[in-house]
C-alpha cells in the first residue's frame, strides 16, 4: 500500500511533481504511465525516501519508509538499473544489502538464480549490460522479500524473454498480495501488465483508475458507422445527444451514444448501414489524449503522410 | 489536487506475509558497509599502496642517513632525528593514500548511483555515515600499524648502524607511532567527511588533499603572523606538535601549538565535517 497526499517536489524554480496525491492498493498491479520528464522518477524516489518532498507526505505500509524498523521487507525498488557500483560483483552487491539487515546468504543465491544471474553472479557488474543491470535492480528489490515493489521502468533494455519474465513476476508477485507499482512510458506495455492506472503529466495526476475504465474515460465508446444516409443518420443522432464526425463522405464517428442505439435509430427511420461497428480507443490513443499537453520534450510533427497516421490509428497494442 | 484512488473493488483475499527473515540493525549496517569497503579492488590497491609508501620511504630516510653518516663532514643533520621518526617518516605519503580510500567511501557511492541502494537498506542515513567512519577507521589503523612494524623491520639493521633503533621502552617511540596511526585516521575521517559533503569525487580529493597537504606549504611563504597563526592550525603542521618532526616542519613559525592542543587540533578535521554531513544528511535529496 502507497499512499500519497498533497505530494509536491520542486527543484528551484521548478516544479517535477505538483501535489498529488494517490493511494496504490495491494494485490494489484499499478501502472504509473507518463512521459519523460512527468514526475515518474522523482515520485517514486520520495516514496522511497531518497528524495524530500517539498510538501505533502508519502507513506508505504501505513508509515512512511524511513521509519519502518525493517524497511526491506516494507519496500523494495528498482529506481535506477545503475544504482550498483561497477567495481563489484553481483553477489557482493547484494551480499552488502542483505547484511544491513541480517538477511540469510540462501536469501542471496535465491534471487540471484530467481533473476537468472547464476552465471554472471561472480563477475563485476561494470561489465553488465543494462538488461542484466535490470535484473540486478529486480533482484536488489525483491532481496528482503518486500511487501510492496517499486520498479521504474523495469522492462528497459531487456530482451522479449526478458520482458515476458516481468511481466509474468510481476502478475504473480500482485497474485500474492503485495503491492506493485511499476512505472513506464510506454503504453502498450501498460496494457499488457497492469490492472490499475495512474497516468501523470507534468508533475499532475491526469487520469486514474482500472486501465479500460481510463481508456474509456477519456475516449468514451466510439462508434462507427458507413451509410448512403449518413447526412440524415447524422441529424437523428446528433438531436439524440450523440458527438458526430465524419472523417470522409458516408462515415460517421460517434460519441457518446452506443452501437445499439444507432441501430434503433437507423431503423426507426429507415435508414440503411454499411457498417456499424463498435470500436474502444487503444490506451496509446487515451494516453496520447491526456498528455497531449503534458509532454516535457515535444517533436515536431513529422508525420504528415495520411498512411503513417492511418498505420498509427490501428495499432491496436 | 487530484485526490484519486485506484482501489480494488473487493478484497483480495489475506494480506501478503514475508517469508524471509529479515531485521535492520546497526551491527547489519556495519557489516554491510565492511563487506562494501574490502569486495572492492579499488580498496586493496590503495591498501598495498599505502604500505609501500611508508615503508619504501622510510627506507630510503634510513639509507640517506646511513650515507650521512659515513660522511662526517656534513654528519651534524642525523642527530636531531629519532629513530621513531625514521620509521613513520612516510606518513606523509600515507596520509594521501588514505584521505583518497576515506573520499572515495563515499563519493564513489555518489558517482555509481549505489548511495540509491544504501539508503534504500538504511533509510535513517546517519547510521550508514557512522559505519564507514567505523570501518575507515578500523581498516586505517591495521594497515598503518603494519606499515610500521615493516618499516621497522626494513630499516632495522641500517638505524642499528647509526644506533637508532627505536627502544619500545620510550614513551617518545610510542608517541610518534601511536600519533602516525592517529593523524591517519583523521586524516581518513576528513576525506571522508569532506566527500560527503561535496559528493563528487574530484571536488573532494581537491579539497582534502589540499587541505592536508598543499596549504601548509603554500601559506607558509606569505610571512604574515596571522597567516603563520593558520598554517599552526592546518593538519599537518599541527600533527608536528605530537608527532615532534621538527627537522621537516613545513611551518617556519616553529611549534605553534602544545601536543595537546595538536592532538585536539587532528580530531576537529576528523569529527566536524562528519558531523555537519550528520546534521544535513537525513535533509538532502540522495
Amino acid at each position: 500500500m502507497i499512499e500519497a497526499q498533497e505530494l509536491t517536489k520542486r527543484y528551484g524554480d521548478k516544479t517535477a511533481v505538483d501535489g498529488i496525491s494517490f493511494t496504490i492498493a495491494p494485490g494489484s498491479v499499478t501502472g504509473f504511465l507518463g512521459p519523460n520528464g512527468a514526475g515518474k522518477s522523482t515520485t517514486m524516489r520520495m516514496v522511497m525516501g531518497l528524495d524530500r518532498p517539498t510538501s505533502g507526505t508519502v507513506t508505504v505500509n501505513g508509515k512512511p519508509y524511513a521509519e519502518h524498523r525493517s524497511p526491506l521487507s516494507e519496500a523494495g525498488a528498482l529506481l535506477d538499473a545503475k544504482a550498483v557500483h561497477p567495481g563489484r560483483s553481483a553477489r557482493s552487491h547484494l551480499r552488502t544489502m542483505a547484511a544491513t539487515h541480517h538477511i540469510p546468504a540462501s536469501r542471496v543465491t535465491e534471487v540471484i538464480e530467481m533473476t537468472g544471474l547464476a552465471t554472471v553472479a561472480g563477475k563485476r557488474v561494470g561489465g553488465f549490460s543494462l538488461g542484466m543491470g535490470q535484473r540486478l535492480g529486480i533482484a536488489s528489490a525483491m532481496l528482503g522479500d518486500p511487501r510492496t515493489l517499486i520498479l521504474d521502468e523495469p522492462v528497459n533494455g531487456l530482451d522479449p524473454e526478458g520482458v515476458q519474465w516481468v511481466r509474468r513476476l510481476v502478475r504473480s508477485l500482485a497474485e500474492e498480495g503485495r503491492t506493485v507499482f511499476l512505472s513506464s512510458h510506454l503504453m502498450s506495455e501498460m496494457a499488457q501488465t497492469a490492472d490499475q492506472l495512474l497516468v501523470i503529466g507534468r508533475g499532475r495526476i491526469l487520469a486514474a483508475g482500472p486501465v479500460q475504465q481510463v481508456i474509456d474515460s477519456v475516449s468514451g465508446a466510439a462508434v462507427r458507422v458507413r451509410s448512403p444516409q449518413a447526412a440524415d443518420l447524422a441529424a437523428l443522432v446528433a438531436a439524440d445527444g450523440a458527438t458526430v464526425s465524419s472523417p470522409e463522405p458516408g462515415t460517421l464517428e460517434l460519441g457518446g451514444i452506443d452501437a445499439a442505439r444507432v441501430g434503433d435509430i437507423a431503423c426507426a427511420h429507415d435508414i440503411a448501414l454499411h457498417e456499424l461497428s463498435p470500436r474502444s480507443a487503444s490506451l496509446e490513443e487515451a494516453y496520447m489524449s491526456l498528455t497531449q499537453d503534458a509532454v516535457e520534450y515535444r517533436s515536431t510533427d513529422t508525420s504528415t503522410s495520411p498512411a503513417t497516421a492511418g498505420a498509427l490509428k490501428g495499432t491496436n497494442p | 489536487m487530484s485526490t484519486t484512488v485506484a482501489a480494488p473493488e473487493t478484497d483480495r483475499g489475506p494480506a501478503f506475509r514475508a517469508a524471509v527473515p529479515a531485521h535492520a540493525t546497526f551491527a547489519g549496517t556495519l557489516r554491510g558497509e565492511w563487506i562494501k569497503l574490502l569486495s572492492l579492488r579499488s580498496t586493496w590497491w590503495v591498501l598495498a599502496a599505502t604500505i609501500a609508501l611508508i615503508t619504501g620511504i622510510s627506507l630510503a630516510v634510513a639509507f640517506s642517513l646511513d650515507a650521512v653518516a659515513a660522511d662526517p663532514p656534513t654528519a651534524s643533520g642525523p642527530a636531531t632525528a629519532t629513530g621513531a621518526e625514521v620509521v613513520s617518516g612516510g606518513f606523509q605519503m600515507g596520509m594521501l593514500t588514505i584521505a583518497v580510500l576515506g573520499a572515495l567511501l563515499i563519493t564513489g557511492e555518489y558517482s555509481t548511483g549505489m548511495i540509491r541502494s544504501t539508503l534504500a537498506a538504511v533509510p535513517t542515513r546517519v547510521p550508514v555515515l557512522v559505519a564507514k567512519a567505523i570501518v575507515l577507521a578500523v581498516l586505517t589503523v591495521v594497515v598503518a600499524t603494519v606499515s610500521i612494524a615493516l618499516a621497522y623491520v626494513v630499516t632495522m639493521p641500517l638505524l642499528a648502524d647509526l644506533d637508532l633503533v627505536p627502544a619500545f621502552d620510550q614513551a617518545r617511540t610510542w608517541q610518534v607511532f601511536g600519533g602516525t596511526v592517529y593523524f591517519l585516521v583523521a586524516a581518513g575521517l576528513f576525506a571522508l567527511g569532506v566527500g560527503t559533503l561535496l559528493r563528487s569525487s574530484a571536488a573532494a580529493i581537491t579539497v582534502a588533499l589540499t587541505v592536508l597537504l598543499l596549504l601548509p606549504g603554500v601559506l607558509s611563504f606569505i610571512n604574515l603572523d596571522w597567516v603563520q597563526t593558520i598554517v599552526d592550525y592546518l593538519p599537518l603542521p599541527a600533527s608536528g606538535s605530537f608527532l615532534g618532526g621538527d627537522e621537516d616542519s613545513l611551518s617556519s613559525a616553529g611549534e605553534g601549538l602544545s601536543p595537546l592542543a595538536g592532538v585536539l587540533v587532528i580530531a576537529a578535521y576528523a569529527v566536524v565535517p562528519l558531523v555537519a554531513e550528520a546534521v544535513v544528511l537525513r535533509h538532502r535529496d540522495a
